[in-house]
């Protein structure tokens, strides 16, 4: 999962992409509204979480204009302005939740869960495929009730996976929502991730369809007619 | 007849009346002098008139006593005016030789016996030619307007010619006279207080409209001073929506600053609380204390700065449904899985005597509350009721299908800073603060128990009609 973190105090911004990394996100940062509403038009990110007070360009105007070119991710508004004249104009500009500063980071990263669980059209924060099931609120793997130990970049992996079952997802698509801009990508760690992956769960549910990507299936189940 | 005197008669202390009495006043003197000098020379005029009516009688008679052979004795001819010869008519005529020793008196026969007095000896002062008019008192005590000349027929001697008459037919046409002018000048004053009241009604009619508009602003109804105005208050209007608009823009800014402020402290305390979060030390649990309690301290009076904000501003009005529809579509993302049902039977479409903010500070705050505690679904309920002085409130019930709220511990939930349960997130100043706010707009909020055996928020707000 990748998310892009718009806020304009340095500390903050700081604080939110360490919690978030911690928490096994890939994240980017901006500093002001024009960076940041660049980054949310050119990049495919899971969520972006948005301060409203920026310098230059404001929250809401970066949020209606990527509503307005068709920017649909998951959107977390971040306001000092707690008062309902200003949440209410947010959600009205496209946000899809809020956040009143000061907060505690908890309440951020539970958000942000179950804004991109949302998104993806899940109900639950525990995802399951056969026999795997991947805690989202505490970042846990079971494999048929074992606690599977993965790294930060694995556990992504395998919840990016999840969270589009049944669809097939690019080498290029793992990319861009697993590493933040910064890192120097070469599509053929992904290889090797995924490797390392299933090896680790030990049963098989991520298939490969050559030239086309991956796909999350229950184990057993046939490949889809190519 | 009540409504029409209440149309016309200003009250005590108004411009108005000030206006009517004085104009009222001014006419009556101009038109009571206007009378008496009109009286006057009507009489001067009737006078004169009279005078030389007596003089073609004198005239005849100084001729025949001149052109008579014995100017002593003759007795005049060309009178030819019977009054003359009936007994105290009224009417008489007296020639008297001033000298020589024959000092016989002629009259005429209406005198019978007496005689006329003389106006030399009454002090009256001759006209040019010697002539004098006057008043006299005549032989039957009825008052005489006479004129008498003395005339020198030479050798003949000097004659006093005098020609005396009643003044009743004049002072009857007089009398006439005057009472016409009365009547018509009462009509006159009757027109002119008519059309003072008149004046006054379409001369203040502007000012009225001014101290309408201004009521309207007080009470919501507009913005502003609206529609034409005479050259002489136009300015007055129009420095009132000044003054409107500075006041607004004040409280305008002084929210702006507020907000400003808001932003300002919470960004670093923000700041401060997550970095003593993530240090375990004694140090930083207490720093994470006390930034908890500065929030809970700015939070409190950063509410209270707005609305002390408010408290100056007036003259704006919200439409209701709008505003709930906005909130109505905003909750669904926060609380996705909890069902929203406004319930409107009357079709009202209010519109609250206030702040748009304050409105949405007050249904965001109590429906946020409903959501947070409701198992599946809150319901807002819209209604019309009028208080104990027939004011028109709306009434609007927000009802969650949630635990409740047991009736020991309903007045402290409205208390400041008190959150019930803290594992459920928010300050705790919701409530406090929705109270607060319609208390500011003379409303109310109660809280009972829901059909659904939840907790049920009742918030009453004054309306305009």
């Amino acid at each position: 999962m990748r998310l892009l973190v718009v806020e304009d105090d340095r500390d903050l911004n700081r604080q939110l992409v360490a919690a978030l990394e911690q928490a096994g996100y890939a994240v980017d940062k901006a500093f002001d509204g024009e960076e940041g509403f660049f980054l949310g038009e050119t990049e495919p990110y899971d969520a972006v979480v948005l301060d409203l007070g920026l310098p230059g360009r404001d929250g809401i105007s970066v949020l209606s204009e990527w509503r307005k070119i068709g920017r649909k991710m998951p959107v977390l508004i971040l306001t000092a302005r707690d008062r309902w004249n200003d949440k209410v104009r947010g959600f009205d500009s496209g946000a899809d939740d809020y956040v009143a500063k000061p907060f505690h980071m908890e309440e951020i990263l539970a958000r942000l869960r179950a804004l991109v669980r949302r998104s993806a059209g899940l109900a639950s924060s525990e995802l399951a495929c056969g026999p795997v099931r991947l805690d989202t609120k505490a970042g846990r793997v079971l494999v048929e009730g074992n606690p599977i130990k993965l790294t930060s970049h694995e556990f992504r992996l395998l919840s990016y996976l999840m969270h589009h079952t049944g669809r097939v997802i690019s080498r290029t698509e793992l990319v861009e929502h697993l590493y933040d801009q910064d890192f120097d990508r070469d599509s053929n760690t992904i290889e090797v991730f995924v490797g390392r992956l299933r090896k680790k769960l030990g049963v098989d549910i991520i298939q490969t369809i050559r030239g086309l990507g991956y796909l999350v299936v229950e184990p057993g189940a046939a490949p889809p007619a190519s | 007849m009540v409504r029409w005197l209440k149309f016309w008669a200003p009250q005590r202390g108004s411009i108005a009346f000030r206006l009517f009495v004085s104009s009222i006043f001014w006419s009556l003197v101009i038109l009571l002098g206007a009378g008496i000098a009109l009286s006057a020379i009507y009489r001067r005029t009737a006078e004169a008139d009279f005078d030389n009516r007596l003089d073609v009688y004198m005239h005849a008679l100084i001729a025949d006593v001149a052109t008579a052979d014995d100017p002593a004795t003759a007795m005049p001819t060309h009178l030819g005016e019977p009054l003359f010869e009936i007994s105290l008519s009224g009417w008489y005529w007296q020639i008297t030789r001033l000298d020589g020793a024959d000092k016989t008196i002629r009259t005429s026969r209406s005198l019978f016996t007496s005689h006329l007095p003389r106006l030399a000896d009454l002090g009256a002062t001759a006209r040019e030619g010697g002539a004098r008019q006057g008043y006299v008192t005549g032989p039957d005590a009825r008052v005489l307007r006479q004129v008498e000349r003395v005339i020198d027929v030479g050798a003949e001697g000097n004659y006093l010619v005098q020609v005396a008459a009643t003044t009743g037919d004049m002072e009857g046409n007089i009398d006439k006279f005057q009472l016409a002018l009365a009547a018509t000048f009462l009509a006159l004053a009757l027109a002119l207080i008519g059309s003072s009241a008149l004046q006054v009604h379409y001369g203040l009619e502007p000012l009225r409209r001014l101290r309408e508009g201004v009521g309207d602003i007080r009470r919501g109804g507009r913005e502003h001073i609206e529609g034409a105005f005479p050259t002489d208050i136009a300015p007055l209007a129009a420095e009132l929506n000044l003054l409107i608009d500075a006041n607004r823009g004040i409280v305008e800014r002084a929210r702006t600053q507020v907000g400003n402020l808001a932003h300002a402290l919470k960004t670093p305390l923000s700041v401060i609380a997550n970095e003593s979060d993530a240090d375990p030390a004694l140090f930083a649990t207490k720093v994470r204390e006390q930034a908890h309690l500065m929030r809970d301290q700015v939070s409190f009076y950063l509410d209270r700065a707005r609305m002390a904000a408010r408290a100056g501003a007036f003259g704006r009005s919200t439409d209701v449904m709008p505003v709930l529809e906005s909130l109505l579509r905003t909750f669904p993302k926060i609380y996705p899985e909890r069902r929203l049902l406004l319930i409107n039977p009357a079709g009202l479409a209010p519109k609250f005597a206030g702040e748009q903010q304050d409105l949405e500070e007050m249904l965001g705050n109590l429906i946020d509350n409903a959501c947070k505690w409701a198992a599946s679904a809150v319901v807002v309920n819209l209604s019309r009721v009028r208080d104990a002085a027939a004011r028109h409130l709306i009434q609007i019930e927000i009802d969650d299908d949630g635990p409740g709220l047991p009736e020991n511990l309903r007045s402290a939930a409205l208390a400041r800073g008190r959150r019930l349960d803290e594992t459920i997130p928010g300050s705790g100043l919701g409530l406090s603060i929705v109270v607060e706010l319609a208390e500011l707009y003379h409303g109310t909020l109660s809280l009972s128990t829901s059909p659904q055996g939840g907790f049920r928020a009742c918030l009453c707000l004054p309306v305009i009609d």
